[in-house]
């Protein structure tokens, strides 16, 4: 059986910018695969393409072994960053309208407010009636954009519930995120920077034996701004001040630190997936 | 505050539609009103018939603009060659006094032609005797209302499709691109039909508007209309980002259309450049084919031209905007600088 996406070579270029270059992605069933990356690393230009909204300059798209289509459209469940529910309805008139398209049965609106207008809800609540819309066909392969951007915690746990039971029933999913906490959750991550796949696999593989600098001092304003001063990007978690780099690094950090006069103890840990994305985007 | 009128500035050059609006709009009502808004009437298309035609066209003042002489002409003829939009006023020669059969349709060409009455000739003003301007004014307003709802709110529906992201997910739905497009324009469509009916009817009740010539002809001018502004309002839509951006460019396109229709100043006293300006704007074409209808009972013959004017534009206007609306919900090709080759897969699959 053949993936339900299958893109192969896929280049797209706008004028002299190229947005994704020859990338390769594959969506099986009852998988979710996690797509990551920066602002601007491509991921929606390849969703898309893979959506059949875009046309690639170079390389190929299938859905279901075919090229997107009316039929392969079908089988979608589609969740744009900006939800694609018509505000100015009701929740049960999106839901309403969605049903006929697919020609499929309306799902009742559940615990949502089936008779409110979408713009009058709060975006909890927005994104939740646009992943009923989304799922009332039952669709083979769910395209999600950023499908949590925005939501509070409680309503991002409560999507991601709902992914990994569509993925359980079956579906694929291509979900792009850029929380991290989020993209774990993925079976397989597929990592862009600058219209290419980085990296790709589970977040181990993604990781790998990437380690970061970690530096624990006593004043930690100064190790901060003795870091941040040298132009070596820390980051702050608590009180631990972490710092991209290796073992290589170890002696240039160590420097930096006395030379302000700060004593601090600085050892290498291994790489957060959120550090190795920067490493990666860098 | 001199940051705000700098940050205002700014902002201001950035947006063209809102400079062309501020610089363009004014420069374009001052050469409309310097050429066009004119009721003195400098020529009037006559023709003179019966057995002294010739003699008493040489003689009329230079206003009249003397197409046609017919020594064997009758009244009849002159009646013919005003309802078929020949000529504005016919001569009919061969009595005492002679006739003058004015088009009363024309309102600023009739006072013009009553104004420099030639000795010896009695008026009689046909097909709006009482030179009442609602019978004139109802049939155009009609078209001006179907334009605006066509431009305006046709082109706000759509634009609004694409504000809230919704024409994306419509081109991911298995819809083919031609469902969307008549599923969205049908509706405009009917209840711009509907508004036509009412305005007509109302206009009929209420100013007591004659209605003198063929329904088939009345429906046929206004369903080609309707394609004509609804054409215009999704090809407005196409090119808009924004409701706001639809709403200044509808305005763009309506202004030109009320000032040089013939709805408000009369064609034939407008400038030459000018005026053909209004030959190629849909609303002068359906206010001649309306007025037509309403009061002159003309044929299809005579108002063959007009409709088929309409036809052209409604096939070119309403095609180029249906095509790049179905661009907006299809893949989008490569562009030229581009070298590798794309696989046709999805083109062929939208």
């Amino acid at each position: 059986m053949s993936a339900h996406v299958d893109a192969a070579h896929v280049t797209r270029r706008f004028g002299d910018f190229t947005a994704v270059d020859d990338v390769g992605l594959q969506v099986e069933a009852g998988e979710v695969v996690g797509l990551l990356g920066a602002n601007g690393a491509g991921k929606t230009t390849l969703i898309k393409m893979v959506l059949g909204l875009l046309r690639p300059t170079a390389g190929r798209v299938q859905l279901f072994g075919q090229p997107p289509g009316l039929e392969q459209r079908r089988r979608i469940g589609y969740v744009p960053q900006n939800l694609g529910l018509y505000t100015d309805l009701s929740v049960d008139e999106n839901l309403a309208f969605r049903a006929e398209v697919f020609g499929c049965a309306q799902v009742g609106a559940g615990d949502l407010p089936g008779g409110r207008h979408v713009g009058d809800l709060p975006l909890g609540l927005q994104r939740r009636a646009a992943f009923a819309a989304a799922l009332q066909h039952r669709p083979e392969l769910l395209v999600l954009d950023e499908p949590t951007s925005g939501v509070s915690p409680l309503s991002r746990s409560e999507l991601w519930d709902l992914i990994r039971s569509e993925a359980d029933r079956g579906a694929g999913v291509l979900v792009s995120t850029h929380y991290m906490d989020e993209a774990v959750q993925a079976d397989r991550l597929v990592v862009m920077a600058r219209g290419r796949v980085v990296a790709t696999g589970s977040e181990a593989d993604v990781v790998g034996e990437r380690r970061t600098l970690v530096v624990e001092a006593a004043h930690w304003e100064g190790a901060f701004a003795a870091v941040d001063g040298a132009g070596l990007r820390p980051l702050l978690a608590g009180r631990t001040i972490r710092v991209p780099g290796g073992e290589d690094d170890l002696p240039t950090l160590r420097q930096v630190l006395a030379d302000a006069g700060v004593e601090a103890d600085v050892r290498t840990a291994p790489a957060t997936l959120e550090e190795t994305l920067v490493e990666l985007s860098r | 505050m001199k940051a705000m009128i700098l940050k205002e500035f700014r902002q201001m050059a950035r947006d063209r539609r809102t400079v062309a609006l501020m610089v363009g709009l004014p420069i374009m009502l001052l050469v409309i009103f310097g050429y066009a808004a004119r009721y003195d009437v400098a020529n009037i298309d006559t023709i003179v018939v019966g057995p002294d035609a010739a003699a008493v066209a040489a003689d009329l003042d230079p206003v009249y603009s003397v197409a046609t002489v017919d020594p064997s002409g009758t009244r009849a003829t002159a009646e013919e060659a005003l309802r078929e939009s020949d000529a504005q006023v016919a001569i009919v020669t061969g009595s005492t006094p002679n006739l003058m059969l004015i088009d009363g349709t024309e309102l600023f060409v009739a006072q013009s032609a009553l104004r420099r009455l030639p000795s010896a000739t009695v008026p009689q003003i046909m097909f709006n005797p009482s030179l009442s301007t609602a019978n004139v004014m109802v049939p155009s307003l009609i078209g001006l209302i179907l334009l605006f709802i066509g431009t305006v709110i046709t082109s706000l529906g759509v634009v609004r499709e694409r504000e809230q992201g919704t024409l994306e997910q419509l081109a991911v739905m298995p819809l083919r691109p031609m469902d969307v497009t008549i599923g969205k324009i049908a509706p405009y469509f009917l209840v711009a039909a509907l508004d036509m009916a009412l305005v007509t009817t109302a206009g009929l009740l209420l100013f007591g508007v004659p209605f003198a010539g063929s329904p088939v002809l009345f429906v046929a001018f206004g369903l080609v209309f309707l394609f004509v502004v609804l054409g215009l309002g999704v090809a407005i839509s196409t090119v808009s980002k924004s409701q706001g951006e639809a709403v200044q460019l509808a305005i763009m396109a309506l202004l030109p259309q009320v000032m040089l229709s013939g709805m408000i100043f009369p064609l034939a006293s407008m400038a030459g450049g000018v005026r053909w300006i209004g030959y190629l704007l849909p609303l002068t074409w359906f206010i001649k084919g309306m007025r037509g209808v309403f009061l002159k009972d003309s044929s299809f013959a005579a108002l063959a031209l007009p409709l088929g004017i309409l036809v052209l534009m409604a096939v070119v206007v309403f095609g180029a905007a249906i095509m790049r609306f179905r661009r907006d919900l299809a893949p989008r090709r490569v562009t030229a600088t581009d070298t590798v080759e794309a696989t046709d897969a999805a083109e062929v699959a939208a």
